[in-house]
Order: C-alpha cells, then sequence, then structure tokens
C-alpha cells in the first residue's frame, strides 16, 4: 500500500495550485465586489466610506438609467436568443444534406465566430456607413438609405443582426453535431420527401434534438447577457445611449465615471439576474426533456 | 418530361447553388473588408464595392510598420503561450488528483475549482484591477497570461475530469506497481492519454485569449508596448476612422491569425468547439 501520509500531502498539493489561481482571481475580488457594492469610491483613494444600501437605492429606484440598460439587455437577449437559433437550426438542416459543398460551407458559416468580436464590431460599423450609402447609389432601395446607427431603434436592431452574424456559425456547429447523432434513417425519412417533411421534423427530429437544443439556448443566453466587445466597437453605446449593455455600463460607470461603488452594485444586481435567468433556463430545458 | 432521376438530381443541384449563393452574402463583409484594404484611398472613397484597380499592397507595409505589427504580434505569443502552459498543467494534474482520489477534502476542492464557471468575468472586472495591482500582476505581459490561469482553470478542470474518468485506474497501479511516484505516473503514462483532451482545451484557450478584448483593456492598454493585437487594431481604427483604407488593413492584419489557425486546424477546432460547449 501506498504511504498515506505521502498521499495526502500530494493530493493538497497537486490541487493546491488551481485553488489558489482561482481564489486570486476570482473569488477575492468577487467578494470584495459585494464589498463595495456597500460604498462610496472613486477608485483611487486607499479609503471607501461605507453607504449600506444606498448605490442599489440608486440604480434601482431612484434613476431609470440602471434599468433602463437592463431593459435593453433583456430585449436583445431575446431577440439574439430567437433569431440565433432559429436561423441556426435553419442552416444546419441544410448543411447535413449530401451536398458536395457541406463541408466548406460550414466552414464558411464559422469564420466570423473565430474573429475578434471588436473587428466584426468595426466591419460592421463600415458597412452600415459607407458600404450601405454606395449600396443605395446602386439599387436605390430604400433601407440602404436609413440610419441603421443613428437611430435608437435601428440602431438596437444593427446590433442584433452583428450579434448573431458574429456567433451564427457556433450554433449552426452544435446543431449539427446533434443532427448527426440522430440514426440516419429517422433524419432521410424527416427530409427527404416533400409534403410530410415539414410535420416530420417538428414531431421527429426536433424533439430529438432536446439536447443540443438545451445546449444552445444555454449558451446564446450567457453569451447575449455578456455582450460587449460589439457594442463597442459598432455604436459605442449611442446613439444618446440607447445601446448601452449591462455590462459595457458596468464598465463606463466604474472606469469612465470613475464610480466604482456604484459600478460595484451594478455588477452585483447583473450577477444575481445571470445566475437566476441561466438556472431558469436549465431547469425549464431539463424538464421538457424528462417529458419527451 | 424528365425522368424521376433527372428531377431529383436537379433540385441537388438547385440546393447546392442555394447554399453557395448564402454562404456567398453572408460572408460578404469580411470579403468587403478585405477588398478594401487592398485599394489605394482614392477608390475607397469612390465606391467601396468595386474591386481595386490595382492591389494597394503598400497600405499593408505601412499598418504593418506603424501599428508594430511584429512586435503586438510576439505580445500576443507571449500572453497565449504562458496563459496555455498554466492552464493545462495545473487544470489536468488537479481534475487527475480529484478523480482519484475520493475524499471530503477532494470534493471541496472541486467546488471551490469549478464554481467559478458560473461567475460572469463582468461581475467582478472592477474590484479585479485592485486586486491584480496588489498581486502585482497588472501592466505586464507575462501578469496577464498568469491571470488567465484563473480564468481559464475552472472550464479546464471541468473538461478533464470529465475525460478521465473514462481513464480505467488500471493503468495507475500497473505504473505504481513498477515503482513510479504520482508525479511520474501522471506525467508519463496519464498525460500523454489525455492528449485529446489537451487539444480541446488548447483550442478553446487559445480562441479565447487570443482575441480576448475586455481583459488586455483593463490589464495592458495603459503602454503602446504592452498592447495586445486587438487592444492596438481597437486603438488604430479609432485614429484613422476617416483613412478607411488604413482602418480595413489594421483590421484584416488584426484577424489574419485567427482565421489561418482555424483554416490550417478546422477539424480540431470544431471538434473542439463542441466538446467544450457540450461539457461545460
Amino acid at each position: 500500500m501506498r504511504n498515506s501520509t505521502k498521499s495526502k500531502l500530494e493530493m493538497v498539493l497537486f490541487t493546491l495550485p488551481a485553488i489558489i489561481l482561482v481564489t486570486m482571481m476570482i473569488y477575492i475580488p468577487f467578494v470584495s465586489s459585494g464589498y463595495y457594492s456597500l460604498t462610496e469610491w472613486n477608485g483611487i483613494s486607499s479609503s471607501a466610506t461605507f453607504v449600506g444600501l444606498e448605490n442599489f437605492k440608486t440604480i434601482l429606484l431612484k434613476s431609470s438609467q440602471f434599468t433602463d440598460v437592463l431593459a435593453f439587455t433583456g430585449k436583445y437577449t431575446v431577440l439574439f436568443m430567437l433569431f440565433s437559433n432559429v436561423l441556426a437550426l435553419g442552416l444546419a438542416v441544410l448543411l447535413v444534406q449530401k451536398l458536395k459543398t457541406a463541408n466548406f460551407l460550414r466552414g464558411v458559416f464559422f469564420v466570423p465566430y473565430i474573429m475578434s468580436m471588436t473587428i466584426v464590431g468595426f466591419i460592421w460599423k463600415f458597412i452600415f456607413s459607407s458600404g450601405f450609402a454606395r449600396l443605395y447609389q446602386l439599387t436605390n432601395w430604400g433601407f440602404f438609405n436609413w440610419s441603421w446607427l443613428g437611430n435608437a431603434d435601428l440602431a438596437f436592431y444593427s446590433v442584433v443582426i452583428v450579434g448573431v452574424w458574429q456567433q451564427l456559425g457556433f450554433y449552426m456547429v452544435l446543431y449539427i453535431a446533434g443532427l448527426q447523432a440522430i440514426p440516419g434513417d429517422v433524419l432521410e425519412a424527416a427530409t427527404v420527401d416533400g409534403a410530410h417533411s415539414v410535420r416530420r421534423f417538428f414531431s421527429v427530429t426536433l424533439p430529438l434534438l432536446a439536447p443540443s437544443i438545451t445546449i444552445c439556448l444555454f449558451m446564446s443566453l450567457t453569451n447575449a447577457l455578456k455582450m460587449f466587445d460589439i457594442v463597442l466597437a459598432l455604436t459605442q453605446g449611442g446613439p444618446g445611449g440607447s445601446t448601452y449593455t449591462a455590462t459595457l455600463d458596468i464598465y463606463r460607470e466604474a472606469f469612465q465615471h470613475n464610480n466604482f461603488g456604484l459600478g460595484s452594485a451594478k455588477a452585483v444586481v447583473f450577477f444575481f439576474i445571470v445566475l437566476v435567468l441561466t438556472q431558469l433556463v436549465l431547469w425549464i430545458s431539463r424538464r421538457q426533456e424528462v417529458d419527451l | 418530361m424528365m425522368t424521376r432521376k433527372q428531377k431529383t438530381r436537379l433540385k441537388w443541384i438547385l440546393a447546392e447553388f442555394f447554399a453557395i449563393a448564402l454562404a456567398a452574402f453572408y460572408i460578404y463583409p469580411i470579403f468587403l473588408m478585405v477588398n478594401n484594404s487592398l485599394k489605394p484611398f482614392r477608390e475607397v472613397i469612390m465606391d467601396v464595392i468595386a474591386l481595386p484597380s490595382r492591389l494597394a499592397v503598400e497600405n499593408y507595409v505601412n499598418v504593418v510598420e506603424r501599428m508594430n505589427y511584429g512586435a503586438l504580434f510576439m505580445n500576443n505569443v507571449i500572453i497565449t503561450v504562458v496563459g496555455l502552459l498554466g492552464i493545462i498543467v495545473f487544470s489536468s494534474i488537479a481534475a487527475y488528483t480529484i478523480n482519484r482520489t475520493r475524499n471530503r477534502y477532494t470534493r471541496i476542492a472541486h467546488f471551490l475549482i469549478i464554481t467559478p464557471m458560473l461567475i460572469p468575468f463582468q461581475t467582478f472586472m472592477i474590484t479585479l484591477l485592485k486586486t491584480m495591482n496588489v498581486f502585482g500582476l497588472a501592466g505586464s505581459l507575462v501578469g496577464l497570461g498568469i491571470q488567465y490561469w484563473g480564468f481559464g482553470v475552472p472550464m479546464a478542470t471541468f473538461i478533464y475530469a470529465n475525460f478521465i474518468q473514462t481513464v480505467p485506474r488500471e493503468i495507475d497501479e500497473s505504473a505504481f506497481i513498477d515503482g513510479a511516484s504520482t508525479l511520474q505516473t501522471f506525467a508519463h503514462v496519464i498525460f500523454p492519454i489525455l492528449k485529446p483532451i489537451t487539444t480541446t482545451v488548447i483550442v478553446l484557450n487559445v480562441m479565447w485569449i487570443w482575441n480576448d478584448f475586455l481583459l488586455p483593456l483593463l490589464m495592458v492598454n495603459s503602454t503602446e508596448r504592452t498592447r495586445t493585437l486587438v487592444l492596438s487594431a481597437y486603438t488604430f481604427v479609432g485614429q484613422f476612422n476617416t483613412q478607411w483604407h488604413y482602418a480595413m488593413t489594421a483590421m484584416v492584419l488584426a484577424v489574419a491569425p485567427s482565421v489561418i489557425f482555424f483554416v490550417l486546424l478546422q477539424k480540431h477546432i470544431v471538434k473542439g468547439v463542441i466538446a467544450g460547449a457540450v461539457k461545460g
């Protein structure tokens, strides 16, 4: 038998680095975030003034600024989840067919996902301004002439379009993996022949795809809630602050307005919202899966 | 009259054509970026859609020099390599220990290590900067690489632990009988078996660390010397937002490494991304 003191020592020695690392980078800042949310602190001075729940009152009750930001993030999340999942599923169904170019095309749709989101934001800023202007000259189609980044309502949809465009390939790949796990004859029957294919898709393929749907819903939820880079590059939160996401707002409150206490309070509220929503989606999806 | 066979063939050709057209439409924004990066300024202003009359390679020469591209590339390599090494070493051995020794201590260790997967980075980024200043990890490339250890370890440990479950204990036992220590067994026997999952961990972390924006923005943006490729492109595009030909070139240069990485390792990357999502 192995020396038990030695193996105990090894057990601690081999897990301790990982524990120390997550404590340093995650637990300490996370806990102090909780503490600073109860203070007024400019981030520079060494002492922060304790103000109790004042910050939470300010962001949740006294001003609608943060609740507006949360509403925007929520609206974005709903549309992002809807479009990215529906379109990705459609693409996946198309690209599991025996097309000669299927493999190559899957790669093409995946490319935006491996690119930096900041650069993706810039590419689309160029498209929405210079690209659309030229397309309008060529086609005279009215929607090319709309102010896609200058009008608050349109800017919202621009952010959704770019967000979905960047991540579509990721969900497509996950759905393709799910579809390929379905026995071939079932899928063939469900897609090949004409009139019945739609109904068979909804009553055969889709239920069998439930695990993939759960994963994609969960991933699209967390990715949408954390949206930051694309908005920063595409709209900088504008026009008139209409496209501020929760994370961009937390960043601005702390690092641009130097309200670290207020920013930490927003971060704490954001954390609980993310926690509740992700657990809710997991719980609902798992129940669905069991029912089937 | 078409035969049934001809009809199905036509259907497939149409489907093929539709899929290709869709993909071309989808990728058009990226094409437009590359297209305009290769034009002289005058042509970008006149018509962003037309193809360049000649390839303006001077844009690239100019931007590579102005951005100091070689140095930026090395900065990214340093951060990514340092990050990867720590994540792989500390996660794999922690996952191995947690899986092979089942007691109260390892259960708590497991819980502590993987729970941070539920905490979004943005909820503690404000105090992170202060904490990293205290530990002396802010403001340097290696320091940033080390920070990624903490952020990468939870997910990597989780993925490794799932995989190690499938590695039979008999393999360890026979190494112990041959007189190997735990560390030797892990390094020479277990770790090589983990190769496929290590590939997954590498793919996921390279994609994340190489393109990460927010953490480098907080930690290494104050001096030009320590900026990453994406940070520098962000600043560059901000400065040259009227000179789109240079901005486009900088953007192409910023995404080129990831795109090349993807083209070369497409199979591994797609497999890794699926494994990461399914297990995470």
